[in-house]
């Protein structure tokens, strides 16, 4: 059986993907993306702390909880990136420096 | 009885509320509510009197009562009334003369004369025109318009004087004095928007303030020796007296002296005595039945009436016989020098009034003088002849001042209606401007011939001469010769200037046409004068003395034996001195020669002629006749020194200067260093720290704002990035240590 | 004496309480404001009318009566403690009468009516405060409360030198009651407590019980409270030399400020000697009488000769004030020295008559000085002249009122004066009797007045200008008068409450 630390470490390394892409991509629909990548990579973790140390029902539970925040989440998340595209006509993140100070 | 008298003052006392609160337009109420009250007072006074005179032993158990009226420290001060031998004798006369002056008023102040159109309040009334024809008018006396405001005020002067007199005490005697003052105050300074009439009031009540302040010590001090105030506590309590004969330790005097003296300078201011004299003769300038009020009923009466009152502390260690005590001493020398220089004034004075008022100083001299000598019953004679001899002559003057000024109005004859009235103007109080006022006004002519004679001491007849002739024969008798001399000589102008007035009045020929005019008085007026011309005769068969040569076998004398149980025990045991003749002839001669030189050398003055004495007299008659120039005196020594003081010394350097000066120092000091420690503290150390710390903040803000992009993934990497950064040196600290 | 309804505090904070409820009545509202203020200041005076009734001069025990205590600052000692004896309560009642004329006299007011009255109000509570508290930080406390409205009063309703006169008055009396503080802290952490009748109980076991303060023995902090109490209410008396802002205050502050700061203000400064000075240092306050004397009869002579000096009338008025106040402070003097003897209580009695007359016609000369004032806008003496002739009632109330302030017996103030002198001159001889002299002076500035104002020739100017007073105007004065003859004639109902006060303080 393959154990643990493997999942592991390929959840790590889907989690840091994901973080490169939040950081490094000017756009931001590969950002969102990136987040999406990022969720997933905790959601591996969770199925496999579940698969390996408490393999019982409620631990599934987080899982659909993330999926549901991630959905939502892309769902909000987009419906943003389109509304400033409408307004700016741009989506890259450098040039939204409303928060400059 | 004991009640009735606290009830003597009171009527009065309601008539000024009343006419004051209520009947103030009503001129008539005013007058009738004033005149009912000095009638219910002479009626009251009158049965308090004739019990007085009934009740055997007066002197030992007086009428009067006292009740409790200030708390002090453990116990009450009372206050009381009292009715003993001379209370009876003053409040005889002050309720007739009181009573005359009312009714005289009415006349006098022109009731039911009809109202002037240019008189203004404050001011004497000048005389209404009623039309007699058509385009004609005629000028008459007009109506006071304060008239109901007088009787007020002079219904309050009656009731200070009555309180004066039913005391038994002197602080309530000391509130009806001030009480006095102040109305004398008021009507002096009656015509207020005279501007001589405002000067003479407050010379007036400035003038017996002096005399006023040592008289408030004075009974002070008396209270703090003797524990009361009561005359009987006192003046009469032998243990006061022991208490009092103590010496002072002030210039040698024992505390009776002291005290005797420093009320005695009371009675100085009050009675108009030198050096304190000059305000009565400018008192003139009220409406003349204040004069008698002033002269006769109650002012001067009450300023001796309280002489006569200490006579006991001035006499305390007194033997008859023996060198008289200090106190004596100075209220002999005032009072014999008042006498003779107040009458040198008179004999040089023009103004009718203001011989009387000379005249009124020089007799008040006479009385003093003898309570000086210790002749006691002869000043209580004296003050109660004179009160009525000199309430009858001022109210006379009044008469022929009244009807001189009617006679002023008459000469102009009818006159256009438009207008003032034209014509001369004559003085109508000029002696000059007068004469043969006998066949016009002969009431008055024989009226005041009467008041003349008893001044001046018409043997036999008049009161004037046997109350005069007792203070001669006490101060002859005494041995004081230079007194006697003196006195006799002051008689002698006494009756010289009296002569004099009477003579410039009333005998020879009109100078003026006003004089010529001149007409008799209503019956208000009138009245009045020949009850008190009755007194001023009558009054002195009450005190014929035993010893006097025929009428004496008739006389039992009772003045003397009613007063007398006054004098102090220490003082008793010396009968009527059946004395030489010298004084008895004396006053004779005087009078006699007086009043026959005054008639000869006035008998021939002609319309616009001078006094024929002043040439013969000379700069001494010009300096006489501007009383020897003591008010101008006073005026550089007194007034000008405290106006100085007040206005310069105490408020333009003592508060403007230095006190508010060391004041507002210190308040520019303090603001000098506050601007020195701004500039060099807050200034240069306190704001710059300030600022270095808000520059700085400031500044480090900027160069930290630089890091605010704006871009989130900046951000996100920062955040990473310290997080690592954090998680490294958590896991080297917390794990690895 | 604990009573049944706490007459004090209703006394005290009901104007306090109307000044409040002004404060939402919209500012151009001035009838209500006007009437409420009046109204509201009438209660007062019924509570002390109704609790003189029920004070009892004859109680030995405990001394103060219609007590009442709360907490109010246990941490360090101080409570909510009032109570009063026969001199508060006269005190008392001269402040509940002014307050109200001193109201109705604002009436002809038309600037900014609300705050006026609304700080008034607040004045009263201050100075009542004064007389009722038998706590020392009470005291305090209210007499600077009483202060700051006086201060507002003069600086924003006063005449053209206003800043001037507000300035020096709160500087100079803020200075003087800084060492009050100072004393009553001091004795206060002595004594580790604020109120007045322990103070009084423990005084003389103090030196040897309490602890030495910063390493001053007690005995030092005794004589520096003395000194600190006698300099803060020399000033508010005030006593020569320290008399200067009196007229300057007087004379700017508007006309019922000025009837209050005569009325009742100057006897702030006597009741503290009365009640803090002579009772707690009775030694010390023996030894200095006769400077204190001296300097009294300096008051009374340079008082009245600094008012016989002016030619302004209201200035005139606000000098007789330092006259009259040195026969209070004659018979304080007077008190000190001879204290256990007749003489002390009678110059005592003296003194605190003296203290409520003086207010009754020196509010009443204020308020008449303002009544012309107010018709002529000029106080100078020289423009007047014969105004008798246009005015014979203001006249005639002007005369009563002189005579009253001159000492005239019949009236008023001559009991008062009787008695001080009479107390005072086997004490103090040589200086009562050179006080006569400010007594002869007292006769010539208030003729002055008279025949500047009322007598002489008219002055032509003002015939048309000038009315006769108003019914308003005589119902303020018609009080006082019926009161100063009341006393003049009768003076036992009022001086017995006091004379049996003053019989258990020495």
């Amino acid at each position: 059986m393959i154990p643990l630390s493997w999942y592991l470490i390929f959840a790590a390394l889907l989690f840091c993907v994901g973080l490169f892409g939040v950081m490094a991509r000017r756009n931001a629909v590969a950002v969102l993306m990136s987040i999406e990548l990022m969720l997933n990579a905790v959601n591996v973790n969770l199925l496999a702390f579940w698969r390996y140390l408490y393999p019982d029902v409620q631990a599934q539970i987080f899982v659909v909880i993330v999926l549901a925040a991630a959905a939502a989440e892309a769902v909000i998340g987009l419906a943003l990136i389109i509304s400033v595209y409408r307004r700016r006509k741009t989506v890259f993140a450098d040039d939204l420096t409303l928060l400059k100070g | 009885m004991d009640i009735l008298v606290w009830f003597i003052p009171l009527p009065p006392l309601l008539a000024f509320f009343a006419i004051v609160l209520y009947s103030n337009p009503r001129k008539a109420l005013s007058h009738s509510i004033a005149i009912g009250g000095a009638l219910l007072s002479w009626l009251m006074g009158m049965i308090v009197f004739i019990a007085a005179i009934t009740r055997p032993d007066l002197r030992a158990h007086p009428i009067g009562s006292v009740i409790n009226w200030l708390p002090v420290a453990n116990g009450w001060f009372q206050i009381g009334v009292r009715i003993d031998p001379l209370s009876a004798v003053v409040l005889f006369f002050v309720v007739w003369t009181v009573l005359g002056i009312f009714l005289y008023s009415v006349g006098y102040q022109n009731f039911g004369q009809p109202a002037g159109e240019h008189d203004h309040p404050g001011l004497p009334p000048e005389g209404a025109a009623i039309r007699v024809r058509k385009g004609l008018t005629h000028h008459v006396m007009s109506i006071e318009p304060l008239y109901s405001r007088f009787f007020a005020l002079i219904s309050l002067f009656a009731f200070a004087m009555l309180l004066l007199v039913v005391s038994d005490n002197l602080l309530t005697l000391y509130i009806g004095w001030e009480i006095m003052g102040f109305c004398s105050y008021a009507l002096i300074g009656f015509w207020y928007g005279k501007k001589s009439a405002r000067d003479a009031a407050i010379k007036a009540f400035l003038t017996t303030r002096v005399g006023d302040m040592f008289l408030f010590i004075g009974l002070i001090a008396l209270y703090v020796q003797t524990g009361s105030l009561s005359y009987a506590g006192s003046l009469e309590s032998s243990a006061a007296l022991a208490k009092l004969a103590a010496p002072a330790g002030f210039l040698g005097l024992t505390w009776a002296g002291l005290i005797g003296i420093l009320i005695f300078i009371g009675v100085v201011g009050k009675s108009a005595q030198f050096p304190l004299h000059v305000w009565l003769p400018d008192a003139m300038e009220g409406p003349t039945p204040v004069s008698a009020m002033i002269h006769a009923a109650t002012m001067v009466s009450a300023g001796v009436y309280l002489a006569i009152r200490i006579f006991p502390l001035v006499t305390l260690g007194w033997q008859q016989g023996a060198p008289i005590t200090a106190a004596m001493t100075v209220m002999a020398a005032i009072g014999t020098f008042t006498a003779l220089f107040a009458a040198s004034i008179a004999v040089t004075q023009n103004d009718i009034k203001r011989v009387l008022a000379y005249s009124t100083i020089s007799q008040l001299g006479f009385m003093i003088a003898a309570l000086g000598v210790g002749a006691y019953v002869a000043a209580v004679f004296h003050l109660m002849t004179h009160a009525f001899f000199k309430g009858l002559l001022f109210l006379g003057s009044g008469s022929v001042i009244h009807g001189m000024e009617h006679g002023a109005m008459h000469a102009q004859g009818d006159q256009p209606a438009e207008g003032h009235p034209t014509g001369e103007h004559v003085d109508p109080q000029d002696m000059f401007n007068m004469g043969g006022l006998k066949d016009r006004m002969p009431i008055t002519f024989w009226t005041f011939l009467a008041g003349g004679m008893a001044l001046s001491g018409l043997p036999l007849v008049t009161a004037g001469f046997w109350s005069k002739d007792e203070i001669l024969a006490g101060a002859f008798n005494g041995n004081h010769l230079l007194i006697f001399i003196v006195l006799a000589i002051s008689a002698l102008l006494t009756a010289f200037y009296t002569m004099r007035q009477i003579t410039l009045t009333f005998l020879g020929q009109p100078r003026t046409e006003a004089a010529r005019h001149a007409q008799e008085n209503t019956r208000t007026m009138t009245i009045p004068l020949i009850v008190l011309a009755v007194f001023a005769v009558a009054a002195g068969w009450v005190g014929i003395p035993r010893s006097f040569p025929g009428l004496g076998a008739i006389s039992s004398n009772p003045l003397e034996s009613f007063v007398g149980t006054m004098i102090p025990a220490w003082l008793e045991g010396h009968a009527d001195v059946a004395g030489s003749s010298i004084p008895l002839l004396t006053s004779l001669l005087v009078s006699l020669l007086g009043l026959y030189v005054g008639y000869m050398v006035y008998r021939k003055v002609d319309a616009g002629a001078e006094d024929p004495l002043r040439r013969p007299l000379g700069a001494w008659y010009a300096w006489a006749q501007n009383r020897y120039g003591i008010d101008a005196l006073y005026h550089t020594l007194f007034v000008r020194p405290a106006v100085w003081l007040s206005e310069v010394f105490t408020y333009q350097i003592l508060d403007k200067k230095i006190i508010d000066g060391i004041l507002e120092g210190i308040a520019r000091g303090t603001l000098g260093l506050g601007s020195l420690m701004r500039r060099f503290i807050d200034v240069a150390l306190v704001n710059r720290a300030g600022d270095l710390t808000g520059s700085g903040v400031r500044g480090l803000g900027g160069e930290m704002r630089k890091a605010q992009t704006g871009k989130v993934q900046q951000y996100m990497l920062l955040a990473v990035l310290l997080t690592v950064l954090v998680g490294a040196v958590l896991f080297f600290i917390l794990v690895r240590a | 004496m604990q009573s049944a309804t706490p007459f004090l505090s209703l006394i005290l904070f009901i104007p306090t309480v109307a000044a409040l409820l002004l404060l939402f009545v919209p500012s151009n509202e001035r009838g209500v404001i006007k009437w409420g203020a009046f109204i509201a200041s009438l209660l007062p005076l019924a509570l002390t009318i109704l609790m003189w009734m029920q004070f009892s001069p004859n109680a030995v025990t405990g001394r103060f009566q219609f007590e009442e205590i709360a907490y109010w600052y246990p941490a360090i000692g101080a409570s909510y403690h009032l109570g009063i004896d026969g001199i508060s309560l006269t005190m008392i009642f001269l402040t509940t009468l002014l307050v109200p004329l001193g109201i109705l006299a604002s009436f002809s007011l038309t600037e900014r009516v609300k705050g006026f009255m609304i700080l008034f109000l607040l004045l009263e509570t201050g100075m009542l405060g004064v007389f009722m508290a038998l706590d020392l930080m009470l005291f305090f406390v209210f007499w600077e409360a009483g202060l700051v409205p006086m201060y507002f009063l003069i600086s924003q309703w006063g005449g053209k030198n206003r800043n001037y006169a507000s300035l020096k008055f709160i500087l100079y009396t803020m200075g003087g009651s800084l060492g009050l503080l100072l004393a009553i802290q001091m004795i206060g952490v002595t004594t580790k407590s604020y109120d007045y009748l322990q103070w009084l109980g423990n005084w003389r076991t103090l030196d040897a019980v309490a602890r030495p303060l910063f390493g001053l023995p007690v005995s030092t902090v005794k004589s520096i409270a003395f000194w600190a109490f006698v300099v803060a209410f020399a000033v508010k008396v005030p006593i020569w030399p320290f008399h200067t802002w009196l007229p300057d205050a007087h004379t700017e502050a508007p006309t019922a400020g000025s009837m209050i700061l005569a009325g009742v203000m100057l006897k702030l400064g006597a009741y503290g000697f009365l009640r803090l000075v002579l009772p707690l240092f009775p030694v010390q306050s023996k030894e200095y009488a006769p400077a204190l004397a001296v300097l009294a009869t300096l008051a009374i002579i340079l008082g009245a000769l600094g008012a016989f000096g002016q030619d302004d009338f209201k200035r005139l008025v606000a000098y007789s004030s330092i006259n009259h106040m040195g026969f209070v402070v004659l018979g304080i003097a007077a008190a000190a020295a001879a204290a256990g003897t007749d003489n002390a209580l009678l110059a005592m009695n003296g003194a605190v008559l003296q203290m409520f007359n003086h207010g009754l016609y020196a509010a009443g000369m204020f308020f008449l000085v303002g009544v012309i004032y107010d018709r002529a806008h000029t106080r100078d003496l020289n423009a007047f002249g014969g105004l008798w002739r246009l005015l014979p009632i203001y006249g005639t109330v002007l005369m009563f009122m002189s005579m009253a302030s001159l000492g005239l017996p019949g009236l008023n103030g001559f009991v008062s004066e009787f008695l001080v002198v009479r107390g005072a001159w086997p004490v103090f001889i040589a200086a009562t009797t050179i006080s006569m002299i400010g007594v002869f002076f007292t006769g010539a500035y208030t003729l002055k007045a008279l025949w500047k104002v009322l007598q002489g020739p008219l002055n032509v100017h003002w015939v048309g200008h000038l009315t006769e007073m108003t019914t308003r105007e005589l119902v303020v004065v018609a009080p006082l008068m019926a009161l100063i003859l009341v006393i003049g004639i009768w003076p036992a109902w009022i001086l017995d409450v006091i004379n049996k006060t003053v019989m258990t303080l020495f």
